[in-house]
């Protein structure tokens, strides 16, 4: 054959299109997308969960697309009916929004083995959750002599200029809120009491931070001594030598169940679901449980072990007693309001 | 022999096909469609109206953010074409070897990650942060000064992290200005200030119109310094417009937003470019 200037283009085009457009030539399968959180979890779920799976589902194929909540749900919802996504993971507040705007399958409840075992919190039929997270008072230790013991220690006088906290943006923020009200007579369902609170921390915040992450940087930079810290987050930070502790305050743990969900309209389910049921499994959440990712477990059937043991609780019976969960139903009717309200409260 | 020359003055328009096709297709439609959005009066959808531009332009906070925004943009640019001019003037003034080095540092920044340059100014400004500990052990303060989570903060470092884009036109203009002419001026008794206010800055005003609408254009709309820098309290378009869309899946609101801040930063860029025109009418009379 001769090969002429044309045919070459044309050949060349054609091989361009099909790399730019890799759906042209997947007209079978494609990978399994999960869709976890950026940072530690990632790590944890490339370590310990995608080897699992894998074993599970005969080596199938997994990508994993680390982002926030919000974004998964922004993704979703651009493509619903080919969702580039299989698996989101989701904070309380993102999950409900995601189940609202109809973008999850409900989980086969019945097929599944673990689904069970898992303690009540976490059995929910739109997606179950695999673990939690739990957010307390975050110090650092050589500044902060005695460790604190409640929320209201925060306001006390010596951490004027020290503390951070982060805005209404993140859980962690929302979630800080919600337990601030309830600290002085109000509610999901009334915020009030959390932004007078909040006038009064004022003259005490060092950092007002965008989110959550940037609480670490601030306590490595010693801009801050005293937050509310998500546990895991606070690991990571000890894990490389900074100085700082985590205490439950006598308030009781702000936890967060985080959901795992199968999207509507996967080509993927019946991975989705053993992906799923993986996470659910005793063997990788008491794996998740050890060193360095401390991932608090929700199946009963793992027994709570080690440095979860020590700092959170010794048993699920007293997960269910220290650890508070908020009604994210209530909190999602008002959150666009508080936000508007701390945008203009807090600016300076 | 009537054969028609080919006219070489003109350019097929044919070429520009793919370029003009790709930006109808990437740029365009969704621009297209965020403006369709912005016109949604709730988030469901369904019904048309202009409540989103009127929920923005009605409310003095909002307004104010947009304001602080534009004004942030004004303040960078300024403290960049006070600190970047001198750098273009040293490069156009040195030796062949320093020119070389003046252009590295000058690019250096470009080849590492704005993240990077940013996290970079966390460190510099934090309490046990370079200015602080420095200050302290001279001795000129007691206790650290806050310097991180302010606007002044977020200028330096805004200024900093553009600073290529501000230089290298600068340098562009400064390179195109004949030698001749400030010769020519101090034979004809002006001193080294006359001369540069006279000659020099007026021919470089093109670079400086250039230089100062890349570094607007690109500190208004810096989300990652203005979050990191800028911290919680501080609130700008970018964090705002990323808010309402990510956070409340407020697209509408969002996208008005959007078209409200495209559009003011379009005002700004055309005053930018009216006093390039009349800065080019001047270099040339």
């Amino acid at each position: 054959m001769l090969l002429t200037r044309r045919n070459l283009m044309q050949t060349a085009l054609t091989l361009g299109a099909m790399h730019a457009f890799p759906g042209l030539t997947w007209a079978q399968a494609r990978p399994l997308v999960f869709a976890t959180f950026t940072g530690s979890w990632e790590e944890a779920h490339k370590a310990v969960l995608v080897p699992a799976f894998r074993k599970a589902a005969g080596n199938a194929n997994i990508v994993l697309d680390p982002m926030l909540s919000v974004d998964q749900i922004a993704k979703v919802n651009a493509a619903k009916s080919n969702p580039p996504i299989d698996v989101m993971l989701h904070d309380p507040g993102p999950a409900l929004q995601a189940i609202a705007q109809d973008l999850v399958e409900p989980y086969p409840v019945e097929q599944s083995a673990y689904y069970k075992d898992l303690i009540p919190a976490a059995q929910v039929p739109m997606g179950p959750a695999p673990f939690f997270q739990v957010v307390g008072i975050t110090y650092n230790p050589e500044t902060v002599k005695t460790p604190p013991t409640s929320w209201a220690d925060l306001w006390k006088p010596e951490f004027k200029g020290r503390v951070g906290i982060t805005n209404l943006n993140s859980t962690l923020g929302t979630g800080f809120m919600v337990e601030l009200a309830k600290m002085h007579g109000g509610s999901e369902a009334n915020i009030d009491p959390a932004f007078k609170a909040l006038e009064a921390l004022r003259p005490s915040l060092a950092a007002v931070a965008a989110n959550p992450g940037q609480l670490a940087t601030l306590f490595q930079q010693g801009q801050i001594d005293i937050s509310p810290g998500n546990f895991n987050a606070i690991q990571i930070l000890k894990a490389r030598g900074v100085p700082v502790e985590f205490v439950i305050p006598k308030e009781g743990a702000i936890a967060f169940k985080t959901t795992i969900h199968i999207v509507k309209n996967s080509p993927n389910k019946e991975l989705a679901f053993k992906l799923i049921e993986a996470a659910l499994s005793p063997e990788v959440q008491a794996t998740l449980m050890e060193e360095p990712y401390l991932i608090v477990p929700t199946n009963t059937k793992v027994a709570i072990k080690g440095e979860l043991a020590k700092t959170l609780a010794k048993d699920h019976a007293e997960i269910a007693k220290k650890f508070v969960f908020q009604d994210w139903g209530k909190i999602n009717e008002q959150r666009a309001a508080w936000i508007e309200r701390f945008n203009r409260e807090i600016r300076v | 022999m009537a054969a028609t020359l080919r006219d070489v003055t003109t350019y097929d328009l044919k070429l520009a096909a793919p370029l003009a096709a790709g930006f109808v297709l990437f740029f365009v439609t969704p621009l297209v469609i965020l403006l369709a959005l912005s016109f949604q009066t709730d988030p469901q959808g369904g019904h048309y109206g202009l409540t989103q531009y009127v929920n923005f332009l009605g409310d003095s906070f909002s307004l104010g953010v947009l304001g602080s925004t534009l004004w942030l943009g004004v303040k960078v640019t300024v403290l960049t074409l006070l600190l970047g001019y001198p750098v273009a003037w040293l490069h156009q003034r040195s030796p062949g070897w320093a020119r070389g080095l003046i252009m590295l540092l000058v690019l250096l920044p470009l080849l590492t990650s704005v993240v990077v340059r940013t996290f970079a100014w966390v460190v510099i400004l934090g309490r046990q942060g370079i200015v602080n500990a420095t200050l302290s052990w001279i001795g000129l303060i007691d206790t650290p000064l806050k310097l991180l989570y302010t606007e002044g903060g977020v200028v330096v470092a805004l200024a900093q992290v553009q600073m290529p884009l501000m230089v290298l036109p600068i340098i562009t203009a400064l390179s195109r200005i004949d030698p001749n002419f400030a010769d020519a001026s101090s034979v004809l008794g002006a001193g080294h200030w006359r001369t540069f206010r006279k000659v020099i800055l007026p021919l470089s005003l093109p670079g400086i119109v250039a230089g100062c609408l890349l570094t607007y254009a690109a500190a208004i709309t810096a989300f990652i310094t203005q979050s990191l820098i800028g911290g919680g309290q501080m609130l700008f378009m970018p964090m705002y417009i990323y808010q309402q869309a990510s956070t409340l899946q407020n697209w509408p609101f969002a996208a008005a937003i959007s078209i409200v801040f495209l559009v003011s930063v379009l005002v700004v860029v055309s005053i930018f470019n009216a006093l390039g025109r009349l800065s080019r009418g001047y270099a040339n009379a």
